[in-house]
């Protein structure tokens, strides 16, 4: 599969990002940089209650504070109820709120100060409700409801619910019973992960402007434009189009973003106070009442045979969705596939369950469903060829994937790299030697993700410099999509990289996008980009050849110019022509991956049965554990995934890094630490990301197994490499000093605890 | 950071300051809360100091104040008058990139950009300071600067290469 690919000009090289000048001058415009004359600051009052009755709520005293513009409660402006799968979400509380931070009131002021101090003067009385914290007590059939009026609320008929369960999604094939009465041995753990921060370090922030009583414009720093068009314009009972959602800039999402962040509180405070309106999220909110990733607990059972091959699979995931469903859903539903893993596995029971809790509404994080099963997956491999005095990476040769195989979904596996990641990141960790010294070890995890599907668009224009202009509805999250794309477009018109100009992030404007969400903007935007600018060629050639009196056949296209012989007209020439003649030369095209067949009858109430485009990737790292301080140092780190095609590798080896520091930070010290609801390391000193000092020599191995329907055969990359690092972390953990981690963060104190 | 002002409080809390920002002389009245964050982007439109976490622990506002890099968002204005501030925008000479601006566009230092301008300064703080910089002293010099995107790697490199190039 790895001949040696044929050169481009233009994709696979190392060039610089079209978005890049911006960026280190300081010229680059973000969504928190955006502002309007006449602009006010909103702030939100949020609830200290996990649950409570709202006995009185009283602005009278905050309205009179100087400065003060507006307040909105949820009294005051008629809001419509929202959420992705389930309306579960109030945009502010009406008679009950159901966790602390839940949003009560708003108010619109001169200065964020002023905002800021007519919070303080809004009475509130509360009753306090009984309330449930943990999702396994939660699906309790006497525990109290978070929403006892659940069967009113609006759901998606994908949703299986029933009382606080808000989400199941199973997957079931074979006899998994009779499998384990087969099995040589059987093994069952229990794992649990903690909520972690997206950690995007721009806050969410949205401003707002109402240009008439039913049309509104949102900056905000949204991936998904066209999402939060729809979520908004159902909030305020507008035709989507009434809305229009720009995104200036964004300073990072990793899924954190992409629901509703701080847009329909600026909406509400802007139609209130008529003035536009900017509010966004201060750090502790960010910390305390943000979407963060959901904690899980995983009971796993594992029967193998003699040999280490996996007879049967039984797992159930449970996801702690908070007090509204958000992407919970969504994660315990895809969590099943990674529960299973990229594993032959012949009898299979594995379900996913959602559950209410009082805690903060949980959202999505790179790879959302991705890092908790694997850790419980990744970990227990481990744990049967230890038992069974198998090699790690013996027990995985075994049992993965290979071309032509069936996986759990029923879908038959081509394009299959994970061989190739398992051997390559092993020789690259120098795996024969295991154990190289006392407290030192090695540990490997294996996974798979998919490209998600989702439909792009893509306009394309001519422009009288000879120039391209491409318009896409997504945003630009820093991955480096969209100048992956517009290499993919350069390459495909015989321009340069930065003779593309691209417009993006206008709901107005550009054409519709799924969004920048599941390792899919660069496949997706790149492809529909592709076909728009093969059409654009074909009007562009035709117009040459009438000019240059030629058959189009014999026409020759190099330097921004078609050929016959020594005659020539540019792309400018032809721009300037067509501008003049018939209104120019634009081209559109659309784009969404082709279905993917699975096996129907395996799966019950999946979002996400198929698995298009399916990634794989081994993580391997090598630590050091000191035995007295409990500390783990991470030696080296290796990322080997099987990215189909790097269309800029630079970018693509930044995801990679990225996302592994991100995933080591899961995996040894982030925790959103909750207790009764309420978050107890609300900043950024004591919920600790990864900074210069934490970061190992990172080694990347680019695999390239070329996916059909991918862009120059890519598959979707920026997600995985934040799925396999708690897992691999954890293994090499054991390895060095025989402690086994079953619930994450891997702390000192857990590896000190007997 | 906090120091003596040299100008009298006023009887409505604002301060008279003098400032010296990317080389311009700048008087400004300047009100108690008000950050140097604060002054840069919204009195002065010089917004590519971003303001991340607003309590010094992000470290995306970090600008050079008399040539040390800090937090400018937990930095009072009124109490650093006669300093000379240099930003992001400061950086870049007639148009001409630093070494260590192409440095970051060369190794792909940087995604979503936000900490960017932080991270440059930070950096340019140390390699005004030490030619020829240690690992150790470079991530050193970062640790108070988080980047979610890049997991770091390619920024160190782009500021060892700036320092090799210098």
């Amino acid at each position: 599969m790895n001949a040696s690919p044929p050169m481009y000009d233009v994709v696979g090289k190392r060039l610089n990002r079209l978005d890049g000048a911006g960026k280190v001058t300081g010229a680059a415009v973000y969504a928190s940089d955006f502002s309007l004359p006449g602009m006010l600051h909103g702030r939100i009052l949020r609830s200290p209650h996990p649950h409570a009755k709202i006995m009185r709520l009283d602005a009278t005293a905050a309205r009179k504070l100087p400065g003060v513009r507006a307040i909105v409660t949820g009294a005051s402006q008629k809001l419509n109820r929202f959420g992705n799968f389930i309306k579960d979400f109030e945009v502010f509380a009406t008679d009950r709120v159901y966790h602390i931070g839940q949003a009560i009131a708003g108010v619109a002021a001169d200065s964020e100060y002023a905002a800021e101090q007519a919070l303080k003067a809004i009475e509130v009385e509360y009753e306090p409700l009984p309330a449930v914290f943990d999702a396994i007590d939660a699906l309790a059939q006497d525990a109290a409801l978070v929403h006892p009026e659940w069967q009113n609320l609006k759901a998606a008929p994908i949703i299986n619910r029933d009382g606080n369960r808000c989400g199941r999604t199973v997957i079931k094939f074979g006899d998994v019973e009779q499998g384990f009465r087969d099995s040589y041995r059987v093994y069952e753990h229990v794992f649990r992960t903690s909520p972690v921060h997206a950690g995007y370090t721009e806050p969410r922030v949205a401003v707002a402007q109402w240009s008439g009583p039913d049309q509104a414009t949102v900056w905000c720093n949204a991936p998904l434009l066209f999402d939060t068009q729809s979520a908004l314009a159902e909030i305020f009972g507008l035709p989507a189009s009434h809305i229009r959602v720009v995104v200036p800039g964004i300073g990072g999402g990793f899924g954190g973003k992409l629901r509703l962040g701080m847009e329909h509180y600026a909406m509400a405070l802007a139609r209130a106070a008529k003035r536009p309106v900017r509010v966004m999220s201060t750090s502790e909110e960010e910390l305390t009442a943000a979407l963060f990733r959901q904690p899980a607990t995983i009971e796993l059972k594992t029967g193998v045979d003699r040999e280490g091959r996996i007879v049967a699979k039984k797992g159930r995931i449970v996801v702690d969705s908070g007090a509204c469903s958000g992407s919970g859903p969504l994660v315990a539903s895809t969590a099943t596939m990674i529960l299973a893993g990229p594993y032959r596995i012949p009898n299979a029971e594995i379900e996913g369950v959602a559950v209410y809790t009082n805690n903060h509404p949980n959202g999505s994080v790179r790879a959302p469903s991705g890092p908790m099963p694997n850790f419980a997956t990744e970990s227990q491999m481990d744990m049967i060829a230890e038992d069974l005095g198998l090699d790690p990476l013996e027990i995985r040769m075994r049992n993965i994937l290979r071309e032509g195989d069936i996986a759990v979904n029923g879908q038959k596996m081509t394009s299959v790299g994970l061989a190739e990641c398992l051997e390559k990141a092993a020789a690259c960790i120098d795996w024969s030697q295991r154990k190289p010294e006392q407290s030192r070890g090695k540990g490997l995890a294996c996974g798979w993700w998919m490209t998600s599907r989702g439909s792009s668009g893509a306009y394309l224009k001519l422009m009288q410099d000879g120039t391209l202009t491409m318009m896409v509805g997504v945003v630009e999250m820093g991955t480096g999509a969209l100048t992956g794309a517009a290499q993919v477009v350069a390459e495909e018109m015989g321009m340069q990289l930065f003779d593309i100009n691209v417009v993006s992030a206008d709901s107005l404007t550009t054409p519709y996008d799924f969004g920048s969400q599941g390792s899919r903007t660069m496949f997706a935007v790149a492809n529909a980009s592709r076909e728009a600018a093969r059409d654009l060629l074909t009007k562009m050639r035709t117009r040459a050849a009438k000019a240059l009196g030629a058959d189009e056949g014999a026409l020759e296209m190099r330097e921004k110019a078609f050929w016959n012989g020594e005659k020539k007209i540019t792309f400018a020439e032809l721009a300037a022509q067509a501008n003049a003649a018939v209104g120019g030369l634009i081209a559109e095209a659309t784009y969404i991956a082709p279905a993917v067949e699975h096996g129907a009858a395996r799966v019950q109430n999946h979002f996400s049965p198929s698995w298009p485009s399916p990634s794989f990737h081994v993580h391997a790292t090598d630590v050091s554990v000191d035995e007295v301080l409990g500390e783990v140092t991470i030696n080296r780190y290796v990322v080997a995934q099987d990215v189909g095609y790097a269309i800029n590798p630079t970018y693509l080896e930044g995801q990679l890094e990225g996302g592994a520091v991100q995933g080591v930070g899961q995996a040894l010290f982030e925790e959103i630490i909750m207790v009764n609801g309420q978050v107890q390391n609300g900043n950024l000193t004591d919920y600790k990301m990864p900074t210069s000092m934490d970061v190992p020599p990172i080694e990347v191995i680019l695999v390239t197994h070329p996916s059909v329907a991918g862009p120059y055969g890519a598959k979707g990359v920026g997600e995985p490499p934040s799925i396999q690092p708690p897992a691999a972390v954890a293994n090499a953990v054991a390895a060095a000093c025989g402690k086994r981690i079953m619930q994450l963060p891997i702390t000192a104190e857990k590896i000190l605890m007997d | 950071m906090a120091r003596d002002s040299k100008t009298p409080t006023s009887k409505s809390g604002t301060t008279a300051v003098s400032l010296s920002v990317n080389g311009v002389d700048r008087k400004l009245v300047v009100g108690q809360h008000e950050s140097i964050a604060d002054v840069l982007r919204d009195r002065l439109d010089l917004r590519g100091t971003k303001i991340g976490c607003n309590s010094g622990e992000c470290g995306a506002c970090t600008v050079l104040l008399d040539g040390v890099a800090v937090c400018s968002c937990v930095t009072l204005a009124a109490t650093v008058s006669e300093s000379s501030v240099v930003t992001v925008e400061g950086l870049a000479r007639e148009g001409e990139l630093q070494e260590l601006q192409q440095a970051f566009m060369e190794h792909g230092a940087f995604q979503c950009g936000f900490c960017t301008s932080g991270m440059l300064m930070s950096a340019y703080a140390l390699l005004s300071q030490q030619r020829k910089p240690s690992d150790e002293a470079i991530r050193t010099a970062l640790q108070g600067n988080i980047c979610r995107c890049t997991g770091y790697v390619q920024i160190l490199n782009a500021v060892r290469d700036a320092a090799a190039r210098s």
